[in-house]
């Protein structure tokens, strides 16, 4: 409805090869279309284009061309800024394309039609945020900046992607249950928002007017994570057996650590606020989305005390809380263990400033690895520590930690999974391969 | 995110604002209506997410108003804002808390095109009657009508 907004199609070739993408990755695609009217009353119909705001400002609002008119062509930038900028969209290509990818393995495993449907739509509009990133690749000429690749291999590079090569660690992760789910739209996409936010300003004008339509979108996102995450901290408290506070618990510390990486190293970001691209460095930008986090996990405690204690004024319930939180004790029988917790920041890191330290949930240092190791077995839900992310970790932590390999090599040697046959996911030609330090852009 | 006077801050709605506002119509009308206002909020966030409003003193929110942009209703085929549900924890009223919340709708509403903000209020509710007429809200020729079944 908004009258600010331009939208745009594809050229048809790329538009068809989004739409083939769709078919093999995101299956359901057509049965949310069928059924959007019955949750979506009365919503403005999906829409598979991209979106540019307009009207928006036309100088650059920070770093050393602030003050100047934005760039509406590449070549417009330095050859530094825009080969730094081409691997932003490269980048948030991948994790729009991603998610949907992440999202389809457990989404029949939801609760019920309603938590479905929210996460459906929350598949289609990531599908749009990547038909956005593609349409900025493709609306513009990159070829000085991006190695020889034509517009079309880049679209083909990122649509061969599969779950184990994205660009970002948060993208490589299995799902192992529908709180999976919930979860990472609670916590990884708050990073999206954060993302979305901090390149609303940038000096780049195609993107920064392709933010504004697709925060709007993401607003929901966090709303389809927090809203089902506090049902069910109200059934965990109700006595369902199906739900606990525990695997809520676990699924923030399976996903909260790649949450914090998703920002880049922690003494990084300059560079971006230096070419007017984003407008916080990366510490500020990860403290600022912690306290936010924290906020929400506040929130869903609160909604389990209130249900564990019906009769409590709601300030009585903050009470008892808060009393809870300080003393690490109990009230008539919840336990600080049967609350949530904000992880520690270093806790469970591979990538940053606090890569491959041992430090527990609660910010203990643990001196033995395998000890390390066992806890985290225990903090993690039993589906991810049966997996290959989890073990190929452990062998790095184990060469780290022995002082076999360095932590900036270990930041390096997380395998992925590379797509070797053909560029569309028919192809079945994928297998694991250990990157050397020169292929990757780790941090 | 406008700071109106020190300590507070009127922005727009978010997801994390669920149990502030579920406190605050606690303090108004007694009742815990969890369920209710996920739902609600859900909605608002999905359907305009720039519209609705909350208020915080030192941090804390202690106002909420929220509505959206809307066309097609009652043959009314331009785009309106609807005001429809607020409210102020009693011991924060007085501070012109509503109004500003209503202020950075009306921005947002005619930032997206529309001409007209709308509401409807129970004529028997004189503090909520004064409160939107204060606002500058008159009676509309557009009149709702009812029928018991």
């Amino acid at each position: 409805m908004s009258v600010k907004v331009e939208s745009l199609k594809l050229e048809k070739k790329y538009h068809g090869a989004v739409e083939h993408w769709q078919k093999h990755n995101f299956k359901d695609y057509p049965v949310l279309l069928e059924n959007w009217e019955k949750y979506f009353p009365t919503d403005e119909p999906f829409c598979l284009c991209a979106k540019l705001e307009v009207g928006t400002s036309d100088l650059v609002q920070i770093g050393e061309h602030k003050g100047e008119k934005k760039r509406d062509n590449p070549d417009q930038l330095t050859e530094e800024e825009a080969g730094h900028l081409l691997a932003i969209v490269r980048a948030q290509a991948s994790t729009e394309f991603g998610s949907i990818q992440q999202h389809v393995g457990t989404l029949e495993r939801a609760f019920d039609d309603q938590d479905r449907f929210w996460v459906l739509r929350v598949m289609a509009e990531e599908l749009r945020h990547g038909y956005q990133m593609l349409h900025l690749l493709l609306s513009k000429d990159w070829s000085h900046v991006s190695g020889g690749a034509t517009g079309e291999q880049m679209v083909e590079e990122i649509l061969s992607m599969q779950t184990g090569n994205h660009v970002l660690d948060a993208f490589n992760l299995d799902y192992d249950s529908f709180i999976d789910n919930i979860a990472f739209a609670a916590i990884i996409d708050r990073v999206g928002k954060y993302q979305l936010t901090m390149q609303k300003i940038c000096a780049y004008r195609p993107m920064a007017d392709s933010m504004p339509p697709m925060l709007r979108e993401e607003a929901f996102h966090l709303a389809a994570g927090v809203i089902p995450l506090r049902r069910w901290a109200k059934k965990a408290a109700e006595g369902d057996p199906f739900v606990t506070m525990t695997a809520i618990q676990h699924a923030i510390n399976k996903w909260f650590p790649r949450g914090l990486e998703m920002f880049g190293d922690e003494r990084g970001g300059d560079t971006n606020v230096r070419f007017g691209f984003k407008d916080l460095k990366n510490r500020e930008a990860q403290d600022q989305y912690i306290e936010e986090v924290s906020r929400m996990i506040h929130d869903i405690n609160s909604r389990y005390l209130r249900a564990r204690f019906p009769d409590y004024a709601p300030d009585k319930a903050e009470q008892i809380l808060a009393e809870i939180e300080r003393t690490h004790g109990a009230h008539l029988g919840v336990r600080y263990e049967d609350l949530l917790r904000l992880p520690d920041r270093r806790f469970f890191r591979r990538k940053g400033e606090p890569a491959f330290t041992l430090i527990g949930i609660d910010g203990e240092s643990f001196t033995e690895v395998e000890e390390y190791l066992r806890y985290l077995a225990k903090n993690l839900n039993e589906g991810y520590v049966a997996s290959r992310d989890l073990r190929n970790y452990a062998d790095v932590l184990r060469k780290v930690v022995a002082g076999t390999m360095s932590v900036k090599d270990g930041i390096m040697a997380m395998p992925k999974l590379k797509r070797v046959g053909g560029t569309c996911p028919c192809s079945k030609g994928v297998r694991w391969v250990m990157e050397t330090p020169a292929e990757t852009n780790g941090h | 995110m406008p700071d109106v006077q020190s300590g507070t801050r009127i922005r727009p709605l978010d997801e994390l604002d669920i149990g502030s506002i579920v406190r605050i119509d606690e303090s108004i009308s007694g009742s815990y209506r969890a369920e209710f206002w996920e739902q609600r909020v859900g909605y608002y966030l999905r359907r305009d997410p720039g519209a609705s409003q909350v208020a915080e003193v030192d941090g804390r929110v202690v106002g909420f108003m929220l509505g959206e942009l809307r066309a097609g209703e009652f043959g009314l085929e331009e785009p309106s804002g609807w005001i429809e549900r607020f409210g102020i924890d009693p011991d924060q009223r007085g501070r012109d808390l509503g109004k500003q919340m209503f202020e950075a709708m009306r921005r947002h509403f005619r930032s997206e095109g529309a001409l007209t903000v709308r509401t409807l209020v129970d004529q028997r509710d004189a503090a909520v009657s004064g409160f939107l007429g204060a606002l500058g809200f008159a009676p509309s020729p557009l009149q709702a009508l009812e029928m018991k079944l």
